[in-house]
């Protein structure tokens, strides 16, 4: 290589490091990152993407998916957190985020991150879980279980994706709506708490609707009930626990997009209109359908709202549930 | 069987389109860098692609997936057998008697031996798969988390027969390996434990970082304190291919790596690493020379890289079967269906003939791929050795760094496998032996979690496995095993153990 093109190759690399620079007031000018704290494959993950294509389009940057998953989502949660509030890392999270610094604080030990360190931006999908029984199960309807549950406290059984999951909330809200005592035998993830229902070593299950309807149809297992303001578009003959006298029994497992508190506000602005247009989006509608998750957009103060009467929620859960190795003597 | 055959011809007709050959022979190619590259294993080579497949139709999707896992295993083995670096987690097992085959100038044999056997294990695993997958998948559903206790249980006996040396300091390094496995979110409670505010410590110390720090960094450490560098292996060509005698010897290893595998991949929820230890520590047992394990044992090799082959197969039993996972890579696979409109579900198989048949017929196809990719790269892979060490071993360093970074973008991981690198380093200065520590530290999460579990569906009655045959019945073979040994111990004073170690004291200068 000569000298000349040395001195050209050096002078195109610091053009390239001046050009964000010179560009800056107009945003986006360099790649985005949203930060999923799960593994792919999960709903994060196949909500995240879609929704991430359908940016870039808007944007006109490329915005990079990124799975920093460990510690039920703690991990990624406080990276994006602490990340620094440009606009170019955002965060896809569920609704365990407000579950987790609930827990840290029951726990006493100092909290992974905060929910006032992320701003919401817009609330993608929310849906509701089911309460499904295998169908040889003598249960027919949720009534029939909350009357057992009555009677026998603390022997039916459920698994859940892990101890203070969202699965394992959804439980203990019903729980405690109806005042029953069911026994929790926690599992690693939603796949294998569904595979101990099947295999009959538990008696119930909260479960996304879409990855219990093969099941369903089936005829392998049997939904009672939903935690949804509203039915179940799939399942139209699945009472909520709101129409059965439970309005507390409410839950979903809803995808939002945050970005790191103290984000300029023209810059929030941006993504709130890139995300109002990618939720309309035929071919993210077309992804969202093949994963049989219904979309829900909510932004602004809406957003806002769900999101803190959510979050009240789920921390009277946690505080309800307690330290579990201080219930039994 | 009529049916069985027109149906594999049906899957032979999608298998067999050009469009399929190529995602099949693709995932096979990235499979084995994955299972090459140190720390890159088959879950992370399958999360990185997974985004790029979500542009194919299902069955391409599925069968460019399938390839990169069971591909990964074939790889898997080079770097162990070469550099004593696991490929992946489930070759822990092979660098123990690859590597010193290698070093006794039989890297191209070692290397033969595991693709071969890679390769009948896969292509019968496959066979088993496609007759049994519905009746077995039943059955394996009904292994709750007492049987996965009984069963993890065995596998914590199989500790005993893992080293060469000292009984008590294999035993004392697997004492090591459970207590490393302590570390991490208690499943029950939702306590941080040993975690000291490092938030990825939450899930744990990683398999990776661990594997490849206690064996791969290990031995460049340990080669780089020798007074006198190693010799640089020259193999010749004719040297590449086993000899009859090890052709011999490996078979019954092999045959019996395939069906150990097979089972233990289609129980939910069991490690399938462990398939490997398991069928090392049986043909250990079974040897009539058992002190040649650790020395260049050909059915060392043979036995768990059949195995983890065939254990990919049976993990794929309960998630084409029934649409349940079984493990990490399978719950991966069946997201990679969903993002296409296909439920996995029970109905799977009968609404979507083309897909299961077409998903079978390319595993048959793949495996033969894969044998004709990896017994000619033999004889290239064997040149690694003739690189001198001044310049391999800072590569070996880099690429242990970069593969364990990549796993989970984590920096933690990173600094686990160095201080893993210098206890392992540490530990073979007193002769200890590093593999114990790493099934220690796989067993013990899962047979806590399973343990607790079983308690938790008990409301804390042991009786729980007790009442449940299949879990007493492997309780009661372990008790067995137990037994056995002990008596062998007491009653002959010393078996090939400590024979062993008294003739390793007699050979030492």
């Amino acid at each position: 290589m000569s000298r000349f093109r040395i001195a050209l190759a050096l002078a195109a690399g610091l053009l390239g490091m001046a050009g964000p620079a010179l560009a800056q007031d107009v945003y986006p000018s360099r790649p985005i990152t949203m930060v999923v704290p799960f593994p792919p494959g999960g709903v994060a993950d196949l909500t995240a993407r879609p929704v991430a294509a359908a940016m870039e389009r808007t944007l006109k940057q490329p915005v990079g998916v990124v799975n920093k998953t460990g510690a039920a989502g703690a991990v990624g949660m406080q990276f994006a957190a602490t990340s620094k509030p440009d606009g170019y890392t955002l965060l896809l999270a569920l609704s365990s985020i407000s579950i987790i610094p609930e827990a840290d604080k029951l726990f006493g030990r100092p909290p992974a991150y905060t929910v006032d360190q992320l701003t919401p931006i817009a609330l993608i999908s929310a849906d509701p879980t089911v309460l499904v029984v295998r169908t040889e199960s003598p249960w027919k309807t949720a009534k029939d279980f909350i009357e057992d549950g009555r009677q026998r406290p603390g022997q039916i059984s459920y698994s859940s994706s892990g101890i203070y999951g969202t699965l394992h909330m959804a439980m203990e809200l019903l729980s405690h709506a109806a005042g029953i005592k069911l026994r929790h035998v926690p599992h690693a993830g939603a796949g294998p708490a569904l595979t101990a229902l099947l295999g009959g070593h538990v008696d119930a299950l909260a479960s996304g609707p879409a990855v219990v309807l093969p099941h369903i149809k089936a005829g392998k297992l049997r939904a009672l009930a939903g935690w949804g303001e509203s039915r179940v578009a799939a399942l139209p003959d699945v009472p909520t626990f709101k129409e059965l006298g439970y309005p507390d029994a409410e839950f979903y497992i809803w995808a939002g997009v945050f970005a790191p508190r103290g984000t300029p506000e023209p810059v929030l602005a941006r993504l709130r209109e890139a995300l109002r247009t990618a939720v309309a989006d035929p071919e993210f509608k077309g992804a969202m359908d093949k994963i049989e998750t219904p979309i829900a957009f909510k932004q602004g103060d809406d957003f806002a709202r769900f999101f803190a009467a959510d979050a009240k929620r789920l921390a009277e859960g946690v505080r309800k549930v307690g330290k579990i190795d201080e219930k039994k003597p | 069987m009529l049916e069985t055959l027109q149906n594999l011809a049906l899957g032979f007709s999608v298998a067999l389109q050009p469009p399929i050959l190529f995602y099949a022979f693709a995932g096979c190619v990235i499979g084995t860098l994955v299972g090459v590259l140190p720390g890159v294993g088959p879950l992370a080579g399958i999360s990185l692609l997974l985004p790029a497949t979500f542009g194919l139709d299902a069955t391409r999707a599925i069968v460019l997936l399938a390839g990169i896992y069971y591909g990964a295993m074939y790889g898997g083995s080079t770097t162990s057998i070469l550099m004593r670096i696991p490929g992946e987690a489930a070759s822990v097992m092979t660098c123990i008697d690859g590597y010193a085959m290698a070093r006794k100038g039989r890297a191209g044999a070692a290397l033969a031996i595991a693709a071969v056997g890679s390769f009948v294990a896969g292509t019968v695993s496959v066979v088993a798969l496609m007759l049994l997958a519905p009746p077995l998948a039943s059955f394996a559903l009904r292994l709750g988390p007492p049987e996965n206790f009984a069963l993890l249980l065995l596998g914590l006996l199989v500790l005993a027969y893992m080293s060469g040396g000292s009984m008590l300091k294999s035993l004392a390094m697997a004492a090591l390996g459970l207590l490393l496995g302590m570390v991490g979110i208690d499943p029950m409670s939702g306590y941080f434990r040993f975690a000291y505010g490092v938030v990825e410590l939450g899930d744990g110390i990683g398999v990776v970082p661990l594997a490849v720090g206690l064996f791969g960094l290990a031995e460049v450490l340990a080669s780089a304190g020798q007074p006198t560098p190693p010799r640089v292996q020259k193999p010749k060509l004719r040297e590449l291919l086993p000899s009859r005698q090890e052709w011999r010897n490996s078979m019954a290893p092999i045959g019996r790596g395939t069906v150990l595998g097979f089972l233990i991949g289609i129980v939910p929820g069991s490690a399938h690493i462990i398939s490997s230890f398991v069928s090392y520590a049986v043909e250990r047992r079974l040897s009539r020379h058992p002190e040649e394990f650790g020395h260049g044992a050909v059915a060392g090799v043979a036995g768990p890289e059949s195995a983890n082959n065939s254990a990919t197969s049976g993990a794929f039993v309960p998630m084409l079967a029934l649409g349940v996972p079984s493990g990490p890579i399978p719950a991966v696979m069946l997201a990679a269906l969903m993002v296409h409109g296909v439920s996995p579900g029970p109905l799977l198989i009968q609404q979507q003939p083309a897909l299961f048949w077409g998903f079978i017929a390319s595993m048959y196809v793949g495996n033969v791929m894969l044998l004709m990719l990896n017994l000619p790269m033999v004889g290239l892979f064997v040149n690694v050795l003739r690189i001198p060490y001044g310049l391999l071993y800072p590569a070996i360093i880099v690429f242990c760094v970069v593969g364990v970074y990549a796993v989970n973008g984590s920096v933690v991981d990173v600094w686990i496998a160095v201080i893993m690198g210098v206890l392992g380093w540490l530990l073979r200065k007193l002769d200890f032996e590093t593999a114990p520590i790493v099934l220690g530290a796989i067993l013990a999460p899962l047979l806590e979690m399973s343990l607790r579990q079983s308690l938790a569906m008990s409301d804390g009655h042991y009786a729980i496995f007790v009442t449940r045959p299949i879990a007493a019945v492997l309780l009661a073979v372990g008790a067995a095993l137990l037994l056995l040994g002990l008596r062998a111990w007491i009653v002959r004073g010393l078996d090939w153990r400590g024979r062993l170690a008294l003739a390793e004291k007699g050979d030492a200068p």
